[in-house]
């Protein structure tokens, strides 16, 4: 059950057979519902997660209290970034039922939603809306680098400006957290089991640059290890980029020869043969 | 029991952010109030005549219940009363009465999670609501005190403790609370338990005593009293005292 | 209810300006957190907390109860944290803001979740009876930084608390009252402490600590990051915002540490005080002399 911690240390395999520094298989895809502006479908490993944008457009009727008080609307001069997720019954093991007023989805919501809107050009929709909404379909950790990478491909997927990817994923430590011991590895994309053993981060970052959107860290951990898991975890979000990049390149490709968009003159650099 | 303080302790304007705002202390309870107002109201609250007076009383443990919505309920009707709310119509002025200190009693284990406030507090949350509706400069008809009295029957003979404690209020056959306004109307009778028109008039005269004592300086005025209902506070003359010890402090400059 | 006033936009440039001459309109230096004051109540368990204009009151409670089903050897630990109209006129009674649930979820993660609180300790009797130990926080003035001055308040809340002392003979459970017994305090693990970075400028290059709430309607991101004196991270929470250089991410981690060790050490000066202060009738050492067994 629990992480087998001395056979990490003589194959250096974790339990799903990975090094420290892989990356579980991500699939993803772009504009799978036709009707929505922007839609995604993502999996990381068994997380999987769909997402659909709307907007920008005009705002509907004012929701209860989520964005209005003490945190300060934006006052109409940027585009709202309204993120919902829902969180299926069937997506994790112990099914469970998860209220439209739960704190832990509440606070993905505005996670996600701050972390994209500071990437997105909202300046450029004022009095509007963006809707952003997630459906996680089944869960096996990194949750919220789900969320953020199948939002970023709906965002790019409905065309709105963006000054580069926000791409996202975890890292974590072999190490306990009572112990400060220098020979903990760091590893890549934790899954649900060792999200739950061991401490971990999330990580977001915007492209190819060092820069951290958005840093959650849920469990106790010596204050040491955070370099090392921060370094991973920035050089995945690298990998993670590129991911993203490829789903959207190929994409633009097959929908280049399918004859469905005219090859424009911004995509003359994007070799389609 | 006896520990609780007999002398009421006040001080106007503690919050800096609120319009008006009071702390106040006596007899084991501490009260601090905020009030915001007048401001813009919200549709359901708006009277198309007069301001809407806003009362949210929250216990320090727990979450309020129905206990806190009745005094709310009543607070929110005597200070209707006395503030003059036809000078603000279509707003709300909104008063937050959040509770610190309640005195406890040693002798019973509470349940906190279920918070349940007596009637012995309501003379401190008026108390407070005035003073900070006097610092955030609501225009008003008059001022009020207030205080609250027990009776105990102990062998026959009836009994009035002015400012009971938890245990008296558990012990005592009724509890009453009276609110006047500096008019010496009477603004607000609450009573709970069992008792005789006797025994009501008696703390009547009890609280009015307390509430409403002349101003010291008019000599020769001295009220006929037993010895009893003299040796409670003086709320009127402290309302009085709390405001200009403000008034001079923020007048110091001068 | 009305919302809160957004600052002007010369009020915004000029907090933004001197900002980027590392001027701050109350003269602090970046890094410096305003006048501290941390004060316990007359009773156990109410601690209040001042940050300049920012004031955070919070109260320990605790009863007796029936354990959740699927946790029968732990006690029930909660921290309720809902805002008030005397923060401010935009909190509404019963309608949360994000705000609201961000503080929350924070307070949860730094002192709950990270075990602060031994809950096994609660247990009195396996599946039927538990302590349930209650903090409830009030903020009765917001000028920002709620996140620091709510966690500090709570942490020494729980700490200055006492429960009531229980003892099981043959089954039967006694709780005693105050008149009987003096009250025992938690079993407490450890104390980590919140501490929120703001960041300006377009990339996030300045950092600030302990923003006022001028300071953080302009901000462009924020860091709660919650320590122990151990150096040990209970929670990190960036979320969202602009995005901030990793390096400067870690050594605004290395900068709350020294923080989170200042809170401590105050803390316990001001635990200990109240001891003295406590203990001076010697009505109490009296008392604690005759529960020795």
């Amino acid at each position: 059950m629990p992480l087998d911690t001395s056979a990490y240390n003589l194959a250096l395999l974790r339990v799903d057979g990975r090094r420290w520094n892989e990356l579980r298989r991500v699939h993803a895809q772009i504009r799978t519902q036709a009707a929505a502006d922007g839609s995604s479908y993502l999996e990381m490993g068994h997380t999987k997660v769909m997402c659909v944008v709307t907007g920008p457009s005009e705002p509907g009727p004012r929701r209860g209290g989520a964005g209005a008080g003490g945190g300060g609307g934006s006052g109409g001069k940027d585009a709202e970034v309204a993120v919902s997720i829902v969180i299926a019954g069937f997506s994790s093991v112990d099914r469970k039922r998860h209220g439209k007023g739960d704190k832990r989805t509440l606070e993905l919501q505005s996670t996600v939603s701050n972390a994209l809107s500071a990437s997105l050009h909202t300046h450029l929709f004022p009095h509007s809306q963006i809707n952003i909404s997630l459906h996680v379909l089944s869960q096996d950790g990194s949750l919220l680098a789900a969320l953020i990478n199948a939002a970023t491909l709906a965002c790019v997927d409905a065309g709105i400006p963006m000054t580069d990817y926000v791409a996202a994923c975890t890292a974590g430590s072999t190490s306990t957290y009572a112990a400060n011991d220098e020979a903990a590895d760091p590893l890549l994309d934790l899954n649900h089991q060792e999200e739950q053993e061991l401490p971990g981060l999330t990580v977001a970052t915007l492209g190819n640059s060092d820069r951290v959107a958005v840093l959650v860290c849920e469990s106790r951990v010596q204050v040491g290890r955070l370099e090392g898991m921060l370094a991973v975890g920035v050089d995945g979000c690298k990998q993670m980029r590129e991911i993203l990049d490829r789903v959207v390149r190929e994409k633009g490709q097959r929908m280049i020869q399918e004859g469905t968009v005219e090859r424009g003159v911004g995509l003359n650099d994007m070799d389609v043969d | 029991m006896t520990a609780a303080t007999t002398t009421p302790e006040a001080a106007v304007g503690v919050l800096p952010r609120a319009d008006g705002s009071a702390k106040y202390s006596h007899a084991g309870y501490t009260v601090t109030a905020s009030v915001n107002g007048p401001i813009e109201a919200q549709r359901r609250d708006e009277h198309a005549y007069e301001a809407h007076v806003d009362v949210t009383v929250r216990p320090a443990a727990g979450v309020g219940a129905t206990r806190e919505r009745h005094l709310e309920s009543i607070l929110q009707s005597s200070l209707s009363q006395i503030i003059l709310v036809k000078n603000f119509p279509r707003s709300v002025i909104q008063i937050v009465l959040q509770i610190e200190d309640s005195p406890e009693n040693d002798y019973v284990n509470t349940k906190l999670v279920q918070a349940s406030l007596n009637f012995a507090i309501m003379p401190a949350l008026i108390q407070t609501a005035v003073l900070a509706l006097l610092s955030a400069a609501v225009p008003m008809r008059a001022t009020a005190t207030a205080t609250a009295v027990a009776t105990v029957r102990q062998g026959g003979a009836t009994k009035t403790i002015v400012d009971p404690s938890p245990r008296e209020v558990e012990t005592a056959q009724s509890v009453h609370v009276f609110a006047f306004t500096s008019h010496d109307e009477l603004l607000l009778a609450e009573s709970e338990g069992d008792f005789t028109v006797k025994e009501w008039d008696d703390s009547y005269e009890t609280a009015k005593a307390i509430c409403c004592r002349p101003e010291p300086t008019k000599e020769g005025i001295a009220m006929v009293l037993d010895d009893e209902t003299t040796a409670g506070p003086d709320m009127r003359h402290f309302l009085r005292l709390a405001m200009e010890t403000k008034v001079a402090s923020d007048l110091y400059w001068k | 209810m009305p919302r809160e006033a957004e600052p002007s936009l010369s009020e915004r440039q000029f907090v933004l300006q001197a900002l980027q001459e590392n001027l701050r309109l109350d003269g602090r230096e970046l890094d410096q957190y305003r006048p501290l004051e941390l004060s316990f109540g007359d009773q156990y368990g109410v601690a209040d907390v001042t940050f300049g204009r920012t004031r955070v009151l919070a109260k320990a409670s605790a009863e007796v109860t029936v354990p959740y089903a699927d946790r029968p050897l732990d006690g029930i630990f909660n921290i309720a944290t809902e805002l008030s109209p005397m923060a401010s006129p935009a909190f509404e009674v019963n309608r949360p803001t994000e705000t609201e649930i961000l503080l929350s979820r924070l307070l949860e993660k730094t002192v709950r979740r990270s075990g602060a609180l031994d809950t096994e300790s609660l247990c009195l009797v396996a599946g039927q009876k538990c302590w349930s130990v209650r903090v409830d926080v009030h903020v009765l003035s917001h000028d920002g930084n709620l996140i620091d001055a709510a966690c500090l308040a709570v942490v020494a809340a729980l700490r200055h608390f006492r429960k009531p002392d229980t003892s099981i003979e043959g089954g039967v459970l006694t709780v005693y009252t105050a008149a009987e017994r003096e009250a025992v305090p938690l079993s407490w693990l450890h104390s980590p402490f919140c501490v929120t970075w703001s960041f300006f400028g377009d990339e996030g290059e300045t950092a600030v600590l302990d923003a006022t709430r001028l300071e953080e309607q302009v901000r462009v991101a924020s860091c709660t990051v919650s320590l122990n004196k151990h150096g040990e991270i209970c929670q990190i929470a960036k979320l969202g915002g602009v995005p901030v250089d990793a390096v400067a991410l870690l050594q605004c981690t290395a900068v709350a540490l020294t923080k989170v060790k200042e809170f401590s050490e105050l803390v316990d000066k001001k635990l200990a005080e109240d001891v003295k202060k406590r203990d001076k009738g010697g009505f109490m050492a009296e008392l604690s002399a005759e529960n020795e067994r």
